[in-house]
């Protein structure tokens, strides 16, 4: 409309330049004055802001229609018969419905671009190499590239990072799970109600604190301890291991599995205990032939959430255990993770379209498809377990 | 005076506290061996915590405290040097509520056998399982399914695999704690045809709410009412014959 109001002398030199005078006209009505603009533009401005004016009114007298209208549907609808429970339960569903469907549509999205992503990289490096190639070294792509022969050639076999993944995991699980679950059981059956009151959130602050703090912890204090450690026996131990990273790492664990567990342990009902009692065991026989049974598929399930954890940090990793592929099962070298080495890759400064930077997506896919396997018969042990036991 | 046969369990003043709260109220009871004894009253007379007491399941409430002498076989099972793991093997318990472990039903009952040492090859431990279960009544129901879960099983059912759970331990004394409570007319009399059964070997107390139940099923009864022992007679007598006014009343419905 306002391109009909300028002068019929103006010579207009193509859209662009209709744009430009319509945002001048739009920022003068605003209030924001550049220059000495043309008579006619001011006045093109004057008749904007009367027109926003009456839109504003039209605007308002609709809004005030419709709800009015609304409410007079609404007082209408009001009558005896009307239930109106069941049509705001359906409302409700409906909400809560779409709550959950955007969780899931957002991870579907997610595995969806991993695996776009990661089809490209397939596309660059064959899928057999990335999944049993023993050498991971994406550093050489540029050398590769100029020619300067075979040394040079990047190399993208995935198997050190999950070696090194698992090997950390392991070492973190042997650290959390037993420490975590006796904590468990010494809180759930033995704690006095006062030790129990202050001890569990306690350790459920632990859980909280971020994961850069247990970085630097194991990267400052443990890892320099254990070698120094290793010096004074004998051994080598570089100054950034798996060892140091999956302790630390299993530290950072242990309120998952010790919180889960003793509320999984409290749980069990206290007539079985009376019965196992009645019979004469002690609490120690209790514990270990009634309680723990009956808690065991809560018990797998804290120690699943405890895996998945352990497989998916990274920042200890990154700090503490250092960014060598080795493919090593010794827990005193240098090892890297998955997860760490999608970081390194990731950070700084990429070509997008480098087999490099397509490799994360590839590693990403992968961890996705472990942790999925893991989590299915994790989940199959569970139900196996609860079949037997309720 | 109630005229007792050989007495297996004597109480003396034996009071019971709930922190400060005082449950029982320096009851004094013989039991006699080898027979039925009910105990009766209303709801939150401690009836209950007065069975508990005879097998020490009260320890296991932090705050409860008892007072007075509690003999068991001539033992007193207060006394410091007591260990009460034989106690309890020594008396058993079956709960309101059947409680079977969630295991097998075969693994039930095995269960205080083979923590007690009781048995030390399969065949024995079998034989142990199949008799406790035969007395219990429960063995043509589940021999086809030994290993099934006894969690499967009806109320009823289970409360008889719970009691030959206790009877698979060789106790000297059951103590029932209102095992018929959660079940139906028909197990109840399951139940109470086995209690009889039982009383020729063993001595069993039973806490119930259902007078018609301590009529049926026991030798002698006892009236609690807040704490105190009320009348303690032979049951024809207490249900014929009353002599204190409390007793009539609520065997009569006429409060409780």
């Amino acid at each position: 409309m306002l391109v009909g109001q300028f002068p019929s002398d103006l010579e207009i030199e193509g859209r662009q330049t209709v744009l430009i005078l319509l945002a001048q006209i739009k920022n003068i009505s605003n209030g924001i004055v550049v220059g000495q603009p043309d008579i006619w533009i001011l006045e093109s401005a004057e008749k904007l802001t009367s027109w926003q004016g009456i839109s504003n009114v039209i605007i308002s007298s609709l809004a005030a229609a419709i709800s009015f209208l609304g409410g007079l549907y609404g007082v209408s609808l009001i009558k005896p018969e009307f239930r109106a429970r069941n049509s705001v339960e359906v409302l409700l569903l409906a909400g809560l419905a779409v709550c959950s469907v955007i969780a899931i549509i957002t991870t579907i999205g997610i595995v969806f671009s991993v695996i776009f992503e990661s089809i490209r990289f397939f596309k660059l490096i064959p899928p057999l190499e990335f999944l049993s190639g023993t050498v991971w070294n994406p550093e050489f792509e540029g050398a590769a590239r100029a020619g300067s022969g075979q040394e040079g050639r990047a190399a993208y076999g995935s198997i050190p990072l999950f070696a090194g993944t698992f090997l950390i995991s392991i070492i973190a699980l042997s650290v959390s799970v037993p420490v975590g679950l006796l904590a468990a059981i010494y809180l759930s059956e033995y704690a006095t109600r006062r030790v129990r009151g202050t001890v569990k959130p306690l350790l459920e602050i632990l859980a909280g604190v971020p994961t850069v703090v247990y970085g630097f912890f194991a990267a400052l204090t443990i890892a320099p301890f254990f070698r120094e450690t290793g010096v004074l026996l004998g051994l080598d131990v570089a100054s950034e291991s798996a060892l140091a990273a999956g302790f630390v790492m299993g530290i950072m664990i242990i309120p998952f599995v010790s919180s889960l567990s003793d509320d999984v342990i409290n749980s069990v009902p206290q007539s079985l205990r009376d019965a196992a009692l009645g019979l004469g065991s002690t609490k120690s026989e209790t514990i270990k032939k009634v309680v723990l049974p009956a808690a065991l598929p809560g018990i797998v399930a804290s120690i699943i959430l405890a895996v998945s954890r352990a497989v998916g940090e990274t920042m200890i990793v990154v700090m503490a255990a250092g960014l060598a592929a080795n493919l090593t099962a010794n827990p005193l070298d240098a090892v890297t993770t998955v997860t760490a080495q999608i970081v390194t890759i990731l950070v700084g400064d990429q070509e997008f379209e480098s087999a490099k930077t397509l490799s994360a997506f590839a590693l990403a896919l992968t961890l996705i498809v472990i942790t999925l396997v893991l989590n299915f018969f994790a989940l199959q042990i569970v139900k196996k377990y609860r079949e037997q036991y309720e | 005076m109630l005229e007792l046969g050989e007495v297996i369990v004597n109480c003396a003043d034996v009071s019971v506290f709930y922190g400060d709260t005082r449950a029982i109220n320096n009851i004094s009871i013989d039991i006699e061996k080898q027979s039925i004894t009910a105990f009766i009253g209303p709801s939150g007379c401690g009836k209950s915590t007065f069975l508990r007491t005879i097998n020490r399941m009260n320890d296991t409430i932090d705050s409860c405290r008892i007072e007075g002498r509690v003999k068991v076989d001539g033992e007193d099972i207060y006394a410091p040097s007591v260990d009460v793991v034989p106690l309890r093997a020594k008396v058993g318990m079956v709960f309101q509520k059947p409680n079977p472990f969630p295991k097998s039903i075969y693994e039930n009952v095995a269960y205080g056998p083979k923590i007690h040492g009781l048995s030390n090859n399969k065949n024995h431990l079998d034989e142990i399982v199949e008799k406790a279960l035969t007395r219990a009544g429960l063995w043509a129901e589940v021999k086809d399914r030994l290993h099934d879960s006894g969690t499967g099983l009806s109320g009823g059912q289970q409360q008889r695999l719970c009691i030959a759970r206790t009877i698979a331990v060789e106790p000297q004394i059951i103590l029932m704690d209102e095992p018929c409570s959660a079940l139906d007319p028909i197990a109840t009399s399951k139940i109470e045809a086995l209690m009889s059964e039982l009383s020729a070997e063993y001595t069993i107390i039973i806490v119930t709410h259902s007078m018609q139940q301590a009529a049926r099923v026991s030798k002698r009864t006892a009236f609690f009412h807040l704490g105190d022992l009320i009348e303690y007679d032979s049951t024809d007598t207490i249900f014929t014959n009353p002599k204190e006014q409390k007793t009539e009343d609520y065997i009569t419905g006429r409060f409780g």
